[in-house]
């Protein structure tokens, strides 16, 4: 179907910010690698990787503008921090600290790969063609990140040592990318976010264990409490509000430019 | 008076900006509207990749040539999802192109649906059709395309990611 009703709009529209929110952040963040990063590969990789994620945001914003009569670009630049929907996770300062880049694109990637396969099977077919489309483009990021993480495990003490440290700091933030959004039950029964088969926390887990297993790492993660209140509700850490003051400066000096 | 033909013949002559071979040999052409015929003019365009950079020069190519055709007085482009893109739909002509200069195409296979599934398959040389060849960045100069090397021939080339 290509319409959905008013009093899904506004759940539908929370999930499709959370999503979009995170990887126009992830992205961001992604960004400050270019040039620096440790290999030529790499500083290729991470560009890549940080175009492909503000992309694929980009695309969700006009998609949510679409169903609530906004605009792509006050979406992405112009709201208030707590309108913003993202997890903490992708607001943090990596602080130029390898294995924390990495465990943040491990935590989030798999997860992309999960939400966007649920999508892909939304009955809402504007967001399942293009959900498809992010899904097998995400494949190639969960395989780039995979091996980071077996290459960093098998690197001797200093490294597997740092990779579990930036594991055991994210961890926390991971989970909290499984806060509810407002109205998240209502897109889920409405078939707009169907359920997968399995429960996709124990999908996400079983997959990120499956890797840390093959490179001698441990993962402890856990179920945000119900009751916790966190990105998906608004609440921003530290890291945003210089991060938002950077990122939507051009913006702001001109709104109604086009791009 | 227009037809899907004229309207096709046009397309054919704009090249992707980012790969020089045209968007139809490219397989991004899904459907040309016409409606009332030759007056307004619709092309559903599927997108490579998503958010890809050149969209909208492509749109602002598409209005400006079939724009001037005789007869047209609209043009508007949709960028749609559904049939997804993949390079199954780049046509032979396309493939003969792109192999001319160095960029390889993955084989027509529906067996195998993404890189992750491909990558025991050796993937021949554009330059020398070798197999001894290794991927050496999954990530090249445009969101398309990954870096190989040629143990054979001692080139690097491009390889269009299978996605």
């Amino acid at each position: 179907m290509d319409m959905i009703t008013d009093d899904l709009k506004t759940p539908f529209s929370q999930l499709l910010l959370s999503i979009a929110d995170d990887k126009l952040i992830q992205g961001h963040r992604a960004s400050d690698w270019t040039g620096v990063a440790p290999i030529l590969e790499e500083d290729i990789a991470f560009s890549a990787i940080a175009q492909e994620e503000i992309a694929h945001a980009a695309e969700l914003y006009r998609l949510v503008a679409d169903l609530t009569g906004g605009n792509a670009d006050a979406l992405a630049f112009g709201r208030a921090a707590e309108e913003y929907r993202c997890a903490s996770i992708v607001e943090l300062v990596d602080e130029f600290d390898w294995a924390t880049a990495i465990a943040r694109h491990f935590f989030c990637d798999h997860l992309d790969g999960l939400r966007f396969g649920r999508l892909a099977n939304s009955c809402f077919t504007p967001v399942a063609g293009l959900a498809a489309r992010i899904q097998a483009e995400e494949s190639v990021h969960i395989e780039h990140v995979d091996t980071w993480v077996q290459h960093l495990g098998h690197g001797g003490d200093d490294a597997r040592g740092r990779m579990q440290q930036a594991l055991d700091a994210l961890a926390p933030h991971a989970s909290m990318m499984f806060e509810a959004t407002q109205g998240g039950e209502l897109v889920e029964s409405a078939g707009l976010f169907p359920k997968a088969d399995a429960d996709m926390f124990d999908q996400w887990l079983t997959g990120l264990k499956k890797i840390t297993g093959q490179a001698g790492l441990t993962l402890n993660v856990t179920r945000p409490a119900p009751d916790a209140v966190g990105g998906r509700r608004g609440q921003r850490s530290g890291d945003f509000a210089e991060l938002l003051d950077e990122m939507s400066e051009v913006y702001r000096q001109e709104p109604e430019a086009a791009w | 008076m227009v037809t899907r033909d004229v309207v096709l013949d046009i397309l054919k002559t704009i090249d992707d900006p980012e790969m020089p071979i045209s968007i139809v040999d490219l397989g991004m052409v899904e459907c040309i509207h016409l409606a009332p015929p030759g007056v307004s003019v619709a092309v559903d365009l599927l997108p490579t990749f998503v958010g890809c950079p050149a969209l909208p020069m492509l749109e602002q190519m598409i209005a400006d040539k079939v724009g001037d055709i005789e007869g047209v007085e609209e043009v508007a482009v949709n960028f749609v999802f559904d049939p997804p893109w993949t390079v199954d739909r780049i046509s032979e002509s396309g493939r003969r192109q792109l192999k001319e200069i160095g960029v390889g195409v993955p084989s027509q296979s529906a067996a195998c649906q993404s890189d992750l599934l491909q990558i025991n398959l050796p993937v021949p040389c554009p330059f020398c059709d070798s197999t001894q060849t290794r991927m050496t960045s999954p990530f090249g100069p445009t969101r398309c395309r990954k870096i190989y090397y040629c143990e054979s021939c001692k080139n690097p080339f491009e390889q269009l990611k299978r996605l």
